[in-house]
């Protein structure tokens, strides 16, 4: 039997694949190749850990003054 | 009056700031001033120069109230001036060499198998764990600065700002399905580019 979806294949569809736009067979295609791929398992599990590790990253903290001047600011540039 | 629990909506607020009601335009500013300063970090890679695209960014919404005709949400609308405004913020100031972020897309052998071993593949969920989170932090900023502007804006709206992929859509004016293929894109770039820091440092 030859395999309809290959590493390659399945990581270009990937977020598609994750947002659950594809088609119920291509799904299941790609399900079925990460199951039995233990390199596409550790593939899909980075892959989505790279947004919420660069999320934590970047996260901001707020100015507390920020709020204060901001406001002064827009006041000026109305009068 | 805002009763708590029955607090206006941002369109009503809007309205009202269109109308001339300056404190109802102030609601919305301390509303989603963090989200907004959230973004524009993000966007221009500095907290230290977010303040200033923040402060554009809600001046051009002030000015621009009288076009929001509440055909999109509020929101969506106001991301879309930040984004702007973060744009015109990075195109201000000077530029600084940036090298591409395609060499960490992953690579295939010529049957389409992944060429790196799963333990290979694995290693950028061990990012926070192997890097000092200074660094990582540094590092996120500067990989995120090295995506081309069509990668960046929708990668962070939805990735990072956590936007959903139809809302991205309507603020930057793109199809969800080309929104879907430059944040794939993006997270490719960026899961090898944690992969190759992790490899760096152990």
């Amino acid at each position: 039997m030859s395999e309809r979806v290959v590493c390659a294949s399945g990581v270009e569809l990937l977020m598609d694949f994750l947002e659950g736009v594809l088609p119920d067979d291509l799904r299941s295609d790609i399900a079925t190749h990460v199951a039995g791929c233990e390199r596409c398992t550790a593939f899909v599990a980075s892959y989505r850990e790279t947004p919420r590790i660069l999320r934590e990253a970047t996260l901001a903290t707020f100015p507390p003054d920020l709020e204060q001047s901001l406001l002064a600011f827009l006041r000026e540039r109305r009068r | 009056m805002d009763v708590p629990g029955s607090e206006p909506s941002d369109e009503a607020l809007a309205a009202r700031a269109a109308a001339g009601d300056d404190p109802a335009f102030e609601t919305l500013v301390i509303r989603y001033q963090a989200r907004m300063f959230r973004l524009a970090a993000r966007m221009v890679g500095s907290e230290a120069d977010a303040p200033d695209v923040v402060q554009e960014g809600f001046l051009q919404a002030y000015r621009g109230l009288a076009s929001f005709r509440g055909e999109s949400k509020f929101s969506t609308w106001l991301y879309r001036i930040a984004t702007n405004a973060a744009l015109m913020h990075r195109r201000g100031r000077a530029r600084r060499p940036t090298e591409s972020l395609e060499e960490f897309l992953p690579r295939f052998d010529t049957d389409g198998l992944h060429c790196s071993t799963p333990a290979e593949l694995q290693l950028a969920t061990r990012a926070e764990e192997l890097i000092d989170r200074g660094r990582l932090a540094q590092s996120a900023r500067a990989a995120i600065e090295r995506l081309p502007d069509m990668y960046r804006e929708p990668f962070v709206l939805r990735d990072l700002e956590d936007l959903p992929t139809t809302d991205v859509g309507k603020v930057l004016g793109l199809e969800p399905a080309a929104v879907r293929q430059r944040v794939h894109r993006a997270r490719l770039m960026l899961r090898g580019y944690l992969n190759h820091l992790v490899t760096v440092k152990t």
